[in-house]
């Protein structure tokens, strides 16, 4: 009944619907991409003066503010969700239900590569590290990165969109899952600053592509659990 | 009855294989006395490490059967193997300070993993508390274990990875002094130790899982009680009209 | 199969249109399964037993109303039908399809409007069905879109996001969203309330085109009276029991004692 053509027609619509609303009247993407900004302006106070120790700390900084910044984006995301019963209506369509994480997935992802290259513009800027000379490692870094997140980011948000004590429990939960990835973005991101001396950017590439590829085939699988009841 | 049995065994063998760890095996050369330390540690861990994967096979097999029991198993594995994780993290530190300088070694694999699947196990129980009724905390904390166990192998490679690419093999572990050459006195007391540790696992598990099945059992009762009470009672129809 | 059908509307201020109902192709009429059957359905919340044992069997093509006080379990009943909520313990069918292990065939055939309208405030009225017609797979989109617009009186409030709009408004849109998909079965949860006049009148032409295509009709309400005239059959619900049946179209049995297992199993009552 549901076929790959008619899920992907799905998976569009809602992203679409997503963005549509987003830019309509959500006006929080503009606070979320000002919250990482904060976030790194606060590591400069952090950790600065000495530009050399910021440089070296740069793709640290960059990685956990889009992280942060992430929580809040894919809360926002699903918090759509929850204008007058619209999450339970969702539910009731004859769609399939990996479809309709797709396009929240989608959504995420794309707000998540916003989010990641204006950080990695700004951390360019702030600590003084040179992007442009290795600027297709790192757009790959940020692709990868960005994905991750949504995938994990719009799952969690699935599980604790009806929740008590939601705000604490959505970083709780989905912090902790994106350690690797957060390592993975950290060390493929100062490689390619590096200029990859000892030839493992590579490796830690494909390690954010075998966790994407993972964490998107267990969301899809699960996602559709939540919207019961 | 077989339960008591298997609580007395336990608690025997772990009296035994800890009395053999601390007093019989001889100290290791390089590391002392301290590494002793290491027989429950790592023992503890394979254990916060099968509980996780029970917790999340008995997960799914809630979401596959709808049967509650399987969750009350859920829960007992992921109470059960909090303890154990927590033991394991403050043997690995304990071992640690002595034989590193610090408490803490970013770049040793099982030590980060078990930090990060004490965080999971945490999130999970949290989880749970959070969520009132039974078949949708059910089926929210499948899912959410599922997704954590998922994830620990993932952790703990990218984190040898970490270690392998900094080619600081300089790093010592616990279970490094179980190299192939290791004298079987060791080896022998690691295995003695893992095994008293699982009969003591069990047991807790078997107790755990009993507490929680008379729970769902006392909770069932109320519940079909309520409806034959109200099946037995109908509304007389004179009184709606 | 695709019938317009024409509805006279008496003493309404809206235009006399044909209200564009596509139904689901029925088939031969002495195969068709009932519309719904139960059998001891039973929904408990938090230890309330809010549904304690429902079996009914309702004919296809009928207009039914569900009546009751509040808490009688109306709202419940009309969820386990559309696969909302899980039943705690019993079944309940739609077309020969049960509501737990089939719900996405069940789900393809059953529209819902409950009192929450599911609407997403941001986006406006078109953009809203436009969503909705994409979800629901509605042939000939756009087309449709506008009609079901224009159908419940919303065609020059279409280019406005719903955040603005009235309760009734947001009723109507809802009803629109119901007159996109082509299901056999329409649970309806209190259409009337917020609803002004020209509202009311688009609910009862609404019930009449579904009459004539042939589409079964649930209606859980508090106004029997307006109803009246639409129905074939009545169901009284108290306390989560059938307290009575009249008309045609349905028909009940008395729950049975003991209880079947639930979700827990191994656990002999």
């Amino acid at each position: 009944m549901s076929t790959l053509a008619s899920d992907t027609r799905v998976a569009l619509a809602i992203a679409r619907k997503d963005a549509l609303a987003e830019l309509r009247g959500r006006h929080a993407t503009v606070s979320t991409l000002f919250f990482a900004a904060v976030v790194l302006l606060l590591f400069g106070f952090a950790l600065g003066p000495d530009s050399a120790r910021l440089a070296a700390a740069a793709p640290g900084l960059l990685w956990l503010a889009v992280v942060f910044a992430g929580v809040l984006a894919v809360n926002r995301l699903h918090l759509l969700e929850t204008d007058d019963g619209a999450l339970e209506q969702l539910a009731l369509y004859p769609v399939a239900r990996r479809a309709i994480y797709a396009g929240k997935a989608l959504a995420g992802f794309a707000a998540m590569l916003l989010l990641g290259l204006l950080v990695l513009g700004a951390v360019g800027v702030l600590f003084a590290v040179d992007i442009a000379g290795a600027w297709l490692p790192l757009l790959a870094t940020v692709v990868l990165g960005a994905l991750g997140v949504a995938a994990v980011g719009t799952f969690y948000a699935g599980v604790t969109v009806r929740l008590r004590a939601r705000e604490v429990m959505l970083p709780l939960l989905m912090l902790p899952v994106l350690a690797p990835l957060l390592l993975g973005a950290v060390k493929a991101t100062s490689a390619a600053l590096a200029g990859d001396p000892f030839g493992e950017l590579g490796a830690w590439l494909q390690l954010l592509v075998a966790f994407d590829v993972i964490m998107v085939v267990a969301g899809a699988a699960t996602y559709g659990f939540l919207l019961e009841d | 009855m077989k339960t008591r049995i298997l609580g007395v065994v336990a608690l025997a063998a772990v009296i035994a294989a800890t009395f053999v760890a601390l007093v019989v095996v001889p100290p290791d050369q390089n590391q002392g006395d301290a590494q002793r330390i290491m027989y429950p540690h790592v023992a503890s861990a394979w254990l916060a490490y099968l509980s996780f994967g029970v917790t999340a096979l008995a997960g799914i097999g809630w979401l596959w059967k709808r049967d509650l029991r399987f969750d009350a198993v859920a829960v007992s594995g992921a109470e059960i193997g909090v303890m154990f994780t927590a033991f394991a993290i403050w043997g690995g530190m304990m071992w640690g300070r002595p034989v590193w300088g610090v408490f803490w070694q970013w770049e040793d694999p099982r030590l980060t993993t078990t930090a990060l699947l004490l965080a999971l196990y945490v999130g999970y129980l949290l989880l749970r508390r959070l969520t009132d009724d039974p078949e949708r905390r059910a089926t929210r904390a499948a899912i959410v274990g599922l997704v954590a166990a998922v994830d620990i192998p993932i952790v703990h490679f990218s984190v040898e990875w970490w270690r392998g690419l900094h080619q600081t093999a300089t790093i010592a572990s616990p279970d490094r002094v179980l190299n192939p050459a290791a004298p079987m006195a060791f080896v022998g007391t690691l295995l003695g130790m893992l095994a008293a540790f699982t009969l003591a696992w069990a047991y807790l598990m078997v107790r755990r899982y009993q507490l929680a099945r008379r729970e769902l059992e006392r909770e069932e009762r109320g519940r079909i009680e309520r409806i034959v009470e109200a099946r037995s009672n109908p509304v007389p129809s004179e009184a709606l009209r | 199969m695709m019938l317009w059908p024409t509805i006279s509307a008496p003493q309404t201020s809206m235009p006399q249109t044909t209200i564009y109902v596509s139904p689901r192709s029925l088939g031969a009429h002495d195969s068709r399964p009932p519309a719904v059957v139960t059998t001891d359905l039973a929904r408990l919340f938090a230890g309330n037993a809010a549904l304690a044992g429902v079996s009914l069997r309702v004919d296809v093509g009928g207009v039914i109303a569900l009546l009751g006080a509040n808490g009688a379990g109306k709202t419940t009943l009309l969820r386990v039908l559309a696969t909302a909520i899980r039943p705690s313990y019993g079944r309940a069918q739609v077309d020969g399809f049960d509501v737990d292990r089939d719900a996405d065939l069940v789900r393809g055939r059953v529209a819902y409007l409950s009192h929450a309208t599911g609407l997403y405030d941001d986006l406006t009225a078109r953009e809203n069905l436009r969503f909705a017609a994409a979800m629901l797979g509605t042939p000939d989109a756009a087309q449709r879109v506008e009609r079901a617009l224009s159908d419940v009186g919303l065609s020059d409030r279409a280019a406005d996001p719903v955040r603005g709009f009235s309760a009734g408004m947001r009723k109507r849109l809802a009803l629109g969203r119901i007159l996109l998909g082509n299901a056999s079965l329409v649970l309806l949860d209190e259409p009337y309330a917020a609803l002004d006049a020209d509202g009311l009148s688009l609910v009862d032409q609404l019930l009449v085109a579904w009459r004539e295509v042939g589409v079964t009709v649930l209606v859980a309400s508090h106004a029997a009276d307006r109803l009246e005239p639409f129905l074939d059959g009545r169901v009284l619900l108290a306390r989560g029991l059938v307290a009575g049946v009249e008309g045609q179209g349905v028909t009940s049995f008395p729950p049975s004692l003991p209880v079947a297992r639930g979700s827990l199993t191994g656990v002999s009552p």
